[in-house]
């Protein structure tokens, strides 16, 4: 496992540019059906990022969707059953999010590992189930309906979530840019170092006092916030939410884009990842073979697993064209040990 | 009270006693060498101290505080560091990057203000910078700083652990076996850091099987057998007590 951000890799310039082509998207297409996809999959990105730093500790999280549904619930249920205004609700999606993943990890992660990723899968069906069951709050499998977030005025300009998807592309990128800020920097800090102890030998960190589970918590609960503001997004954007759209299939495909977009990148990988896997998937929804989305995935994996292991990824591939294409540094070879 | 002072400590695995009331005194600054036959608790009492284990009785005291009952990270924070019997290393990460990983405790300041990437963050860590070059000089890993670890050959995987339980800000330096694996020449290598290490203010506790070894690095020596401490003393006395012998060669049979 590797753990270099591409943060110093790659040029900012580079980085810069591309961010502002994003930030134009929306002046050369308004078409509904991709800004919807390129939101969705900038939702969908964010989950991706967290499970990637829980990962980054050791910890493979089975229960990300729960945190989206959650997130996703609380927002609901906080606008349309106690009818809040949308800003504290989505606030609030995040904190009750982070604070079941705090709760949850504080019980957990004492023990990590196997036993975390059993719990984690048991809480999204948990969550799934609550959803489904607690008829009264939730309306079962009827689903809770939504109003889009109220315009935003900003001197003498109005913004109208409810006229174009262009507004929510931007809030989206916002929340990506806000959570990869933070994850830069988590991988710079301490916490990132600390990160890469405990997940690449408990035992040695441990010893060098590192305390195992306070990294490991600090991670879970990090991802548990950004996820659960990821989920009150959603369903706002979908304007409806059902416990259908948080399932088991759902963690699953956030481990597949962490996997394939590679976790040596905390940011990088995550948005690779997902845009990738989240258009191929939509548009493998079109086609009417069965079960072609998980086979397909399943296979990209594979792939993935052979040609880039270690968590490398195909944001090793971006890495890789830096260091030889542009900067033609030669690829260091290790000498062979001689005593 | 001592420095460092372990009453009584007992350690059982089942029925099987590992340690059985071991006493024993660590004056601050100097050289311990802890011998004995194989099997007889060394690393069980390395792994008691560090807090891999929790001893089944007795205490531990460090700083006339006690440690014992504590987690490894919390030992390890009052400054008690101890390397592996076999080469325990960040998988997959250089020299440089196990080093940084290791400084952990080097740093004062706060996770948030590194986040936050402080003034007091930045000096800092050139200090630690500056401490993770002199010690890959002093055990010799600088050619090898950015080679990955996996590749060093075995006893240069040796010196980075060394240099990582060092770069962990020691008082206390637990040494278990450093010299394994190594020919004479090598271990006097070693030997000599271990000396310098010891010159730079670190205590040091050593198992080691090479009589030789301990002998030149060793200012008092502990002898075990079968969990209990038979001797105690300065090296040469010890070496040529009765029970000693008897512990490594057998007892003579008429």
């Amino acid at each position: 496992m590797r753990f270099i951000d591409y943060k110093n890799v790659v040029p900012k310039t580079v980085i810069g540019l591309l961010v502002f082509l994003i930030l134009l998207i929306p002046v050369f297409t308004t078409n509904v059906a991709t800004l919807s996809m390129l939101i969705l999959s900038g939702i969908w990105t964010v989950a991706v990022m967290g499970f990637t730093l829980v990962l980054r500790t050791g910890q493979f999280s089975l229960g990300q969707s729960a945190f989206l549904a959650i997130g996703g619930y609380t927002s609901a249920i906080f606008t349309v059953k106690l009818g809040w205004p949308f800003w504290p609700s989505f606030f609030l999606a995040g904190m009750a999010s982070g604070i079941v993943s705090l709760l949850v990890g504080m019980v957990v992660l004492r023990v990590g590992n196997i036993y975390f990723s059993i719990i984690t899968l048991a809480l999204g069906e948990i969550v799934r189930i609550i959803a489904q069951q607690w008829e009264p709050v939730t309306r079962g499998t009827r689903g809770l309906i939504l109003s889009p977030p109220p315009p935003i005025i900003l001197g003498g300009f109005k913004i109208n979530f409810e006229a174009s998807p262009v507004p929510y592309f931007y809030f989206t990128l916002c929340l990506i840019a806000v959570t990869a800020l933070i994850l830069w920097q988590i991988g710079q800090s301490r916490l990132g170092r600390a990160f890469a102890g405990v997940a690449l030998n408990p035992v040695l960190a441990e010893h060098q006092g590192m305390h195992l589970m306070k990294y490991r918590v600090i991670a879970f609960t990090v991802a548990g916030v950004f996820t659960g503001l990821a989920g009150s997004l959603y369903a706002h954007f979908l304007t409806v939410i059902t416990p259908y759209v948080f399932g088991l299939w759902q963690s699953i495909q956030i481990m597949i884009m962490s996997i394939v977009g590679g976790i040596s990148s905390l940011v990088g990988g995550p948005i690779i990842g997902t845009i990738l896997l989240y258009t191929l998937g939509d548009y493998l929804t079109r086609v009417k073979t069965f079960g072609i989305q998980p086979l397909l995935f399943g296979a990209i994996v594979v792939m993935v697993l052979i040609f880039l292991p270690k968590g490398t990824g195909l944001v090793d591939l971006w890495g890789r064209f830096w260091t030889k294409v542009v900067w033609r540094e030669e690829e260091y070879e290790p000498d062979t040990p001689d005593d | 009270m001592s420095y460092l002072e372990l009453k009584n400590i007992t350690k059982e695995f089942g029925k099987l006693a590992a340690l059985e009331d071991v006493d024993l005194q660590v004056e601050k600054g100097e050289i311990l060498g802890i011998v004995g036959p194989n099997g007889s608790g060394k690393t069980t009492l390395i792994n008691v101290i560090s807090g891999y284990y929790r001893p089944t009785g007795g205490e531990i005291f460090f700083n006339a505080k006690k440690i014992s009952g504590l987690r490894p990270d919390q030992i390890a924070k009052r400054g008690i560091i101890r390397t592996f019997q076999s080469n325990v290393l960040y998988e997959g990460t250089t020299v440089v990057e196990s080093m940084l990983i290791s400084s952990y405790q080097q740093y004062r300041t706060k996770n948030w203000q590194s986040f936050f990437e402080t003034r007091t963050w930045k000096d800092e860590n050139e200090t630690v910078v500056g401490r993770v070059i002199e010690l890959v000089k002093l055990l010799d890993l600088l050619n090898d700083t950015f080679l990955p670890a996996e590749g060093l050959s075995h006893g240069y995987q040796r010196m980075l652990g060394i240099a990582m339980a060092m770069i962990a800000n020691p008082s206390v330096l637990l040494l278990d076996e450093p010299t394994t694996g190594m020919n004479h020449e090598e271990a006097m290598f070693v030997v000599d850091k271990i000396k310098k290490i010891n010159e730079q203010g670190v205590t040091v506790i050593l198992i080691e099987h090479n009589m030789k070894v301990l002998l030149d690095v060793a200012t008092r020596v502990v002898v075990l057998s079968f969990g209990t401490k038979i001797a105690d003393g300065k090296p040469e006395e010890v070496m040529n007590k009765q029970e000693v012998i008897e512990a490594y060669l057998g007892t003579e049979t008429i």
